[in-house]
C-alpha cells in the first residue's frame, strides 16, 4: 500500500516534470496562497476605513485602430465616506468631469463644456458603481477602492498568484504581488505594516494583443477634512443640465 | 495631377458631408480596463473627442488651404468616424441611419441623429428645465454618452 502510493506521487513528479519541460511552463497555474491573502487583507482593511481621500496619477491606454497604443494621463481626486457619499474630479488633457454622489442622486460634471446631469442614485456606492457601469456606461475613477471587500467580493477568478517581494513605492515600503484571471493580468503594491494600503496598481488588458495598461499611483489621507457640502452637488451659474443617455435600461 | 484632385474632391466631400465631424481624431478600437473587479470593460469610450471649436476651425482650414497635400489617413479617420456616430450604443439599426443622417447635417438635419461636435454659431437655449443648442433652425440636445459629450438632433421643443 505504501509502495503503491510512493509509486503514485513519483509519477505524478514525473508527470509534472514532463509537463514543465513540454512548454516551459508549469501545466498549472500557481497561485500563492500568500498573495491572495494579502489581497483579502487589504481589502479587509479598505473596508474598514469610513472616511478617506485619495489623490491618483493615472495612466491608461487607448488602443488605435492600428493597434498603436496611446497613453492618457490624469489626475484624480476622491473624496469618500462610506458607504454613500462620493466627490471625485478627474482631469486630463482631455477632460474634465467631477462625480458628485450624496446617496441619493449623482452628478456628473463636464466643469469646461459647462454641462452637468444628475440622476437618481441608489443608497450605496457599491450598487452606484454597478447601476453608473450598466445602465449608463460610466464606470467611476478609482472603482477598485470600493469594489474589494465589498459584499460577495472574492479572489475566485484569479487564475496565478506570485509575491514578487518588497518594493517601494514613493517612499513607501511595500509588497509587490502580481496576479493573473480571464482578461487581465495586474499588480498591486501594498504598504507593509498596519495600514494595508494599496499604493500601486498595474492593470494589463490581456485580450487586446496590444496589450493596453492601466497604472494608477495612490497618494492617501486617511483623516481628510471634509464637510456635507463637497458630497453635494450645485451647479454653478455658468453650467447648463443636460441628459444622462441610458444606454440600457 | 488627376489623382490629387479626385483625393482633393474626395476630402472636400468628405468634409463637406461629414458637416460638424471633428477632424483628427484617430478612431479607438479598445481602452485599457480600469478594474481589476470587474469581467467585462465598459464598451463607451470616454475619450473620443472633446473641444468642439477647436477641432472644427482646423478641419475648415485643411479643406481650404491644403488640399494639395492629402493624408490619406484623415480622409479614412473621418469616414471611420461617420460610421460610428450614433451607431455604437443603441445596438442595431443605428449605422446606417447615422451614416445617412450625418450626410444630411449639412443640409436637413434628421431627428435623432447624434454627433459630437456643433455645426458653427450655435446659441444655448433653455426649454422644460433642459439645455438645448439651437444652430439655425435645428435644435440639439447636449447629452452624456458615457462620459463623452455628444449631441441629438430634436424636434424644435418650443
Amino acid at each position: 500500500m505504501k509502495r503503491s502510493s510512493t509509486l503514485q506521487t513519483a509519477l505524478a513528479i514525473g508527470l509534472t516534470l514532463v509537463a514543465v519541460t513540454a512548454n516551459g511552463q508549469p501545466s498549472a497555474p500557481a497561485v500563492d496562497p500568500a498573495a491572495t491573502k494579502a489581497i483579502e487583507g487589504m481589502s479587509t482593511y479598505l473596508r474598514s476605513l469610513k472616511t478617506f481621500s485619495v489623490e491618483a496619477a493615472t495612466a491608461t491606454d487607448d488602443v488605435l485602430d492600428d493597434g498603436q497604443v496611446s497613453t492618457n494621463t490624469a489626475k484624480t481626486v476622491f473624496v469618500v465616506q462610506m458607504p454613500s457619499k462620493l466627490f471625485a474630479e478627474t482631469s486630463s488633457d482631455r477632460q474634465s468631469r467631477s462625480y458628485v454622489y450624496d446617496g441619493k442622486t449623482f452628478t456628473l460634471y463636464a466643469r469646461r463644456a459647462g454641462y452637468y446631469a444628475t440622476v437618481p442614485a441608489p443608497a450605496t456606492l457599491r450598487e452606484l458603481a454597478d447601476v453608473l457601469s450598466d445602465k449608463y456606461g460610466i464606470e467611476l475613477p478609482l472603482t477598485d477602492l470600493f469594489l474589494w471587500g465589498a459584499p460577495g467580493w472574492g479572489t475566485g477568478e484569479i487564475t496565478a498568484a506570485v509575491d514578487l517581494g518588497p518594493a517601494e513605492v514613493a517612499g513607501t515600503t511595500c509588497q509587490h504581488y502580481a496576479f493573473r484571471q480571464p482578461g487581465v493580468d495586474w499588480q498591486i503594491w501594498i504598504q507593509k505594516g498596519d495600514f494595508p494600503l494599496p499604493r500601486r496598481l498595474v492593470i494589463t488588458t490581456t485580450d487586446d494583443e496590444a496589450k493596453p495598461r492601466h497604472i494608477v499611483n495612490y497618494t492617501w489621507n486617511l483623516a481628510p477634512s471634509v464637510n456635507d457640502a463637497a458630497f453635494t452637488f450645485t451647479p454653478p451659474s455658468d453650467a447648463h443640465k443636460i441628459v444622462l443617455a441610458a444606454i440600457s435600461q | 495631377m488627376a489623382r490629387t484632385f479626385r483625393a482633393s474632391v474626395s476630402i472636400a466631400l468628405a468634409v463637406l458631408l461629414c458637416g460638424a465631424v471633428a477632424a483628427p481624431v484617430h478612431a479607438d478600437r479598445n481602452k485599457a480596463r480600469t478594474s481589476v473587479n470587474r469581467s467585462k470593460s465598459v464598451k463607451v469610450d470616454s475619450n473620443r473627442r472633446t473641444n468642439v471649436d477647436v477641432d472644427r476651425n482646423r478641419n475648415i482650414n485643411v479643406d481650404r488651404d491644403r488640399n494639395v497635400d492629402i493624408d490619406v489617413d484623415r480622409d479614412r479617420d473621418i469616414d471611420i468616424d461617420v460610421d460610428r456616430h450614433g451607431c455604437c450604443y443603441y445596438g442595431s439599426g443605428w449605422g446606417t441611419a447615422a451614416a445617412v443622417a450625418t450626410t444630411a447635417a449639412v443640409t436637413r438635419a434628421v431627428v435623432g441623429t447624434r454627433v459630437y461636435t456643433l455645426p458653427p454659431n450655435c446659441r444655448i437655449v433653455v426649454a422644460n428645465g433642459f439645455t438645448y443648442q439651437q444652430c439655425g433652425t435645428v435644435y440639439y440636445q447636449p447629452q452624456f454618452v458615457g462620459t463623452t459629450t455628444s449631441y441629438v438632433v430634436v424636434n424644435s421643443p418650443y
